[in-house]
């Protein structure tokens, strides 16, 4: 396997952009980074996860549907070129195989699986958290990985995609798999408190133990920022609107929906089946520990974090499961 | 992808964001500045969706000249001309002071500091305003009277030093929400929050005292509470003697408001107040946060001086967690005062009628003769264009069909005007009367500064090319300049005309685009040399000594009767910005109120057999308009709220044009109303 | 209740497009009360919508957006789509004033689960409606009606607000009058000085009398959500139990294809594994009824 350094992967991207539009974590004026292309920022792979939405580069915030002229409706056109995603950790990867199956279950989203499709993602793991910290290597799931064993970069090719984007890389030194051993200790070491506070969550939920009560108390500290969505790598609501472009010329957007929303899901008649601010928290927490589960399989939150940065007011999912569980058990 | 790092256009707070645009330069997204001091990452709904209307396709694209009664595309040539010489004509013709104009709160520092300067270095009159007027002008007068300076003491980051926080007539989760938020944080890590509003707002279901005074009667309980203080002998003797002065006038006033007099006025128990002001006086860091229930009122000033009676009763001053704290509404209301967008002062507060201050604009400006008597207020003017004394106004980005007192005085007025200008971004009631129509670019089509609630100036930054023919308001006011003959306002970039503001204002002395950098620089930065000042009066108050303020209860101008027996207060909701034009374009947040609603209580609304979400008419002696009625416990019986935001539904149609005495500020948040179900 | 998961997304495989609307005409507009109109819609390529009773569509007005609209008529009819829909919104406003016939509008779908004709075969049948509920029903009582031998007894209950808000008023009479159903209906209100001389009353008391034999009958219930308590707590007295029982609930969908999350109840997305459930497969659910 092969290990390379900042300048190898900064050129390594470089050359995978003849055949990839190339998104890598970079660094934004005031210091937050975000994905970008290579050419609008400094490349900042260290720091741990991204703070917007990692999945937004597939269903972004706002998203043309269709233009229609007259009676021609033409629908938006695929990328050029297939995206390439770096700087995903592995919970974002989870957080995206978790929304491919979303979109591609029962009816199929073209939107978002035209970008999706032939795309290649790249997860970084290992010791390039913020301040050297350390981050859980993946299971797997991404075209590649680029494992920072705190001087390099080991890079592990999970998928075709990723040996094919491999054998295009620049530079990298040959090395031995022991330090890539070790990383994997490391992370089979990292403490798992907070996957087990959010099953026990899971569990009073779907075991129906958390009152209404419960609900009234956390809603009261929401002010509807709607920010745990937005921010959040599994959800997917979305409204559709409509703008004029012209004489007969109509665009039709879809844009990121929240939940937490009084009209999310009023209807016309003014009747609305979550009518309260405790029955909008609730539907948050619920639909990612117990409706998910039901349904999927599997809970929709990976744990990465950000609904509980973004939240004004300190009521992310995890601090949320922790007073539940403090509370019920 | 580009990312533009950029401040928040709705709000006082200041939020810093990115906004996120892709390659073929539409707007797609807002992303948080994870760094910057104020957002720290998180947002509200509105700045999360702060994007959404600046391509709005109902965007004015190409100016509008009135021909033949109607308003038709012109070219910006034919249009400017039209202007500079219709100013021109009419100044000759009915003097200097027969032409007014209106900054915005809306617009950036550079544009309201040329816009006062165009009024008074070009056309000599000092009728420049905006509409600090409507919301915090009682507050820049009262807190500048007794401390020297008509801003918030402290930062936002105080909130969570406090260990009480007493919030008056401010709904700070929904106007506010990310001091609100901060708020909500500081009672989970214990701090005692006492909200003193008749409306059941979100922080009072937090609060650990909620007092549901009377609308209007702010007066008689901060001064029953400060009576209580004196009583128990809670206050500062030490900050009063030292710091003070006036204190034995204060307290003769303060005497005749014993808690049962207090409680009888404002509808609440003594014990209620006696509590209130053990609880504020007991804590070592007690901090107020006002809005616009304190100022908005024929006494607004008087509420405003009582907030700052009761801070300094107790020593709240000068150091973290204190203060007196009034959240300014509009995203640059703060800037548009500090630059002297106000018919009394140059920027920085420097008056007018000062002759030393206006030799130096002179010579800064390269003119002779500046006005030195005050001008007309926004308030004033347009009653002054119902008389027919004042000819011509020409508005930068403001509504006041919607947004001041009176709307059938508010069209009459502005038909009577021989010519009116007015340049904005959408299409308003406002833009529907003029003889020209500009079409302005959005905060995200131009650089310049804002200045938040806090003091902090911060930058706004172009992320998209200017929508359709739209120009930047400064490059349109230069351009008016030049043609109305004056060669001192050309200026390549909003960069050089914050240099200029630094070279004449003390207070912004040492802000510059460099220094202000990615999160800002908090006024009073008198040198290049000064980091800014986070928190006002440290050691002493800006003027010296600070004055207690002897004042009165007096009761609202309108109360209710047996016509209209209801209270009408009006004021803002959470999705919704001032006159509606920006967040009402956009999906999400027009989604969550479509309609004009009026708040209705329970038991007021059984009697009257009106269901929640029912059509009603709401009237008052100015007019009536129709609502949905929202049934609810939010406000006490024989109380109305109604938002001000929607044009069909538009509060003040029903508000009344009575005004403080000094501030000019109208009544807003009382008149006499009734309610009917329609048909 | 089944949902099919699929273990990982499958990204290869080419798709339709999801989202865009396929053009339709206006036919015939027809004013049903002061605010209902029925439209009928036929495809351009004249082509059958392929719907079944109880399914719904979305209709596209570009400019205005879309709204999902549940189908009033039986494809046993025709190949034509009829749409009862109350003006109550801004894309039904649109339909209401904009749409004449002749004019071309979009459409998607048809869309959700329908009501199972095939259980319902040899049963007795009760079909319970209140207010625009009708809307869905009609088309299953028109599929009832054109398949008649193959079900027992059919019981039509339907109640309206008042008298002027009675929906498909001439079939209405037809269903009453009909020796094969058995047809009741009642109006919540009457204004004073209208003429009227049928039932006066909430739907729930038109249950009561029924002769409901529990081993054989199912019902179906379609109305606003106020509706379902009452009516389920009389059909209990009658010892029906909830797996004869089908409802369809009402949500904003947006997309109509399980996508946009506006229309979950819980685990459950109204537009995909609805809008028509077997009662015990909700009844449960939090905020499903």
């Amino acid at each position: 396997m092969k290990a390379y350094d900042e300048t190898d992967l900064a050129l390594s991207f470089q050359a995978l952009g003849a055949d990839y539009d190339v998104r890598v974590p970079i660094l934004l004026s005031d210091g937050t980074r975000s994905l970008g292309r290579l050419e609008e920022g400094k490349m900042a792979l260290a720091g741990g996860k991204l703070g917007a939405k990692p999945t937004s580069v597939f269903f972004p915030q706002m998203d043309l549907v269709f233009q229609q002229k007259g009676t021609n409706v033409r629908m938006q056109a695929p990328p050029s070129k297939p995206l390439m995603v770096v700087g995903l950790t592995a919970q974002d990867a989870d957080c995206l195989a978790f929304l491919d199956r979303f979109f591609s279950t029962n009816f199929k989203d073209d939107l978002y699986r035209q970008k999706r499709m032939n795309s290649a993602v790249v997860v970084l793991s290992g010791k390039c958290g913020r301040d050297g910290e350390m981050l859980r290597l993946s299971s797997g799931n991404c075209d590649l990985e680029l494992v920072f064993d705190g001087d390099r970069y080991l890079a592990l090719a999970h998928s075709q995609t990723g040996k094919a984007m491999a054998e295009k890389m620049k530079g990298g030194l040959e090395t031995d798999e022991i330090s890539l051993g070790r990383l994997q200790r490391e992370s089979k070491a990292l403490p798992d408190d907070e996957l087990k506070l959010l099953q026990r969550a899971s569990s009073l939920l779907l075991d129906n133990k958390v009152p209404e009560d419960f609900w009234v108390d956390i809603s009261n500290r929401c002010i509807a920022c709607t920010a745990c969505n937005l921010a959040c790598p599994t959800c997917n609501c979305f409204d559709v609107f409509d703008w004029k472009c012209g004489d007969s010329c109509v665009n039709r957007y879809r844009l990121w929906d929240s939940c937490q929303l009084d009209g999310f899901m009023r209807e016309a008649s003014g009747h609305n089946p979550m009518g309260t601010e405790a029955l909008r928290t609730r539907r948050r927490i619920h639909h990612k520990l117990a409706a998910d589960v039901i349904r999927w399989g599997q809970m929709g939150c990976f744990l990465c974090g950000r609904c509980d940065e973004v939240c004004p007011t300190g009521i992310g999912i995890k601090a949320v499961s922790r007073e539940m569980v403090e509370k019920y058990g | 992808m580009k990312r533009v790092l950029t401040t928040c256009t709705y709000c006082g707070v200041g939020c810093g964001f990115y906004l996120v645009s892709n390659d073929e330069g539409q707007l797609v997204g807002v992303e948080a500045s994870r760094e910057h001091p104020v957002a720290q990452g998180q947002l509200c709904v509105k700045g999360w969706n702060a994007f959404q209307f600046v391509q709005h396709p109902d965007r004015l694209k190409q100016p509008l000249i009135r021909r033949n009664g109607q308003l038709s595309p012109a070219f910006w040539d034919e249009s400017m001309k039209t202007i500079a010489g219709r100013l021109k004509e009419i100044q000759r013709k009915h003097g200097n002071d027969s032409i007014a104009f209106f900054a915005s709160a809306k617009t950036s520092n550079e544009e309201n500091y040329l816009m006062m300067k165009l009024a008074r270095a070009v056309f000599k009159t000092n009728n420049v305003d905006h509409c600090a007027r409507l919301c915090h002008a009682s507050t820049v007068v009262g807190l500048a009277q007794m401390f020297g300076s008509g801003a918030m003491t402290n930062s936002i980051s105080c909130v969570e030093q406090a260990d009480c926080i007493l919030v008056i007539g401010s709904n700070t989760t929904e106007q506010h929400p990310l001091i609100g938020s901060r708020i909500v944080k500081a009672v989970r890590k214990g701090a005692k929050l006492i909200v003193a509003d008749n409306r059941k707002i979100r922080l009072a279901r937090l609060a650990g005292l909620h007092i549901r005074h009377r609308n209007g009667t702010d007066v008689a309980l901060l001064n029953s509470m400060m009576n209580v203080i004196i009583r128990e002998g809670l206050e500062n003797k030490e900050f009063i003697a030292d710091r003070t002065e006036k204190y034995e006038e204060f307290r003769k006033v303060v005497e005749k408001y014993p808690p049962e007099k207090g409680a009888s006025i404002c509808g609440v128990t003594a014990e209620e107040i006696v509590q209130a002001a053990r609880i504020y006086a007991q804590a070592k860091n007690a901090m107020i946060v006002y809005s616009m229930g304190i100022t908005q009122h024929t006494h607004g000033v008087d509420n405003v001086r009582s907030c700052g009676n009761l801070a300094m009763l107790t020593g709240n001053y000068g150091r973290p967690g204190v203060g007196v704290n009034p959240l300014r509404g509009q995203n640059n209301v703060q800037g548009a005062c500090d630059m002297g967008a106000l018919p009394n002062v140059f920027s920085g507060y420097q008056a007018v009628t000062d002759a030393a201050i206006r030799q130096k604009f002179e010579k800064a400006w390269g003119v002779e003769g500046l006005p030195d008597t005050p001008g007309l207020a926004v308030t004033t003017a347009l009653d002054a264009a119902a008389e027919g004394k004042l000819k011509a106004l020409y508005i930068m980005g403001e509504n006041p069909m919607m947004s001041d007192p009176d709307q059938n005085h508010v069209r009459k007025a502005l038909e009577n005007l021989e010519f009116l200008a007015v340049q904005d971004i959408f299409e308003t009631p406002t833009t529907q009367l003029a003889h020209v129509v500009l079409p302005a670019t959005s905060w995200a089509e131009k650089d310049g500064t804002f200045t938040s609630t806090e003091r902090r100036v911060q930058r706004i930054r172009t992320a998209i090319e200017p929508v359709g023919e739209s120009r930047p308001d400064w490059r349109i006011l230069c351009d008016v300049a030049m043609l109305a003959g004056y060669g001192g306002m050309k200026y390549d970039s909003p960069k050089e005309i914050l240099d200029e503001v630094a070279s004449v204002t003390p207070s912004y002395g040492g802000i510059t685009f460099e220094r202000i950098g990615q999160f800002g620089l908090q006024w009073p930065c008198p040198n290049k040399e000064h980091a800014g000042t986070p928190i006002l009066h440290v050691g002493k108050f800006t003027r010296g000594k600070g004055v207690f303020a002897a004042v009165d209860y007096r009761p609202s101008v309108e109360l209710p009767d047996d016509e209209y027996p209801y209270v009408l207060s009006t004021g803002r909701i959470y999705f919704h910005y001032h006159t509606g034009t920006m967040t009402r374009r956009s999906k999400l947040l027009d989604r969550e109120e479509r309609f004009p609603f009026v708040e209705v209580n329970e038991n007021d609304a059984r009697r009257l057999k009106i269901r929640d979400r029912q059509w009603v008419c709401v009237s008052t002696r100015r007019g009536e308009v129709k609502a949905q009625a929202r049934v609810a416990d939010v406000v006490p019986p024989g109380v109305l709220f109604m938002p001000f935001h929607f044009e069909e539904g538009a509060a003040n149609v029903l508000t009344i044009n009575a005004l403080d005495p000094e501030a000019k500020i109208p009544e807003f948040k009382v008149c006499a109303a009734a309610i009917r179900s329609t048909p | 209740m089944s949902i099919t998961v699929e273990k990982q997304a499958d990204l290869k495989d080419p798709q339709e497009a999801l989202y865009r609307p396929l053009l339709c005409k206006m036919v015939s507009v027809k004013e049903l009360t002061p605010t209902e109109k029925l439209f009928r819609l036929e495809r351009l390529d004249g082509r059958p919508f392929g719907h079944r009773p109880g399914q719904f569509v979305q209709v596209s007005i570009p400019g205005i957006g879309e709204a999902p609209i549940s189908v009033s008529s039986s494809p046993s009819r025709g190949s034509y789509l009829e749409l009862g829909v109350r003006r109550t919104g801004v894309l039904t406003g649109a339909l209401h004033e904009m749409i004449q016939p002749g004019d071309v509008i979009g459409f998607r779908g048809p869309f959700g689960t329908y009501f199972d004709v095939d259980a319902m075969k040899g049963r007795d049948l009760i079909l319970i409606s209140g207010g625009c509920g009708l809307a869905p029903m009609r088309a299953l009582i028109q599929y009832i009606e054109d398949h008649r031998d193959q079900y027992g007894k059919v019981t039509i209950l339907y109640g309206a607000k008042s008298p002027i808000d009675i929906l498909y008023k001439d079939e209405l009479a037809q269903w009453v009058t009909s020796t094969q159903l058995n047809c009741q209906y009642t109006v919540d209100d009457v204004p004073e000085g209208t003429c009227w001389d049928a039932n006066v009353g909430l739907i729930t008391q038109l249950i009561p009398p029924l002769d409901i034999d529990p081993a054989r009958s199912l019902a179906v219930i379609v109305g606003p959500p106020i509706m379902y308590r009452f009516v389920l707590q009389e059909l209990k007295k009658k010892n029906l139990p909830i797996n004869q029982i089908i409802v369809s609930l009402e949500r904003y969908m947006k997309c109509g294809v399980g996508k946009c999350g506006h229309c979950t109840i819980e685990h459950l997305y109204c537009c995909m594994d609805g809008p028509v459930f077997w009662l015990n497969d909700v009844i449960n659910l939090a905020g499903a009824l």
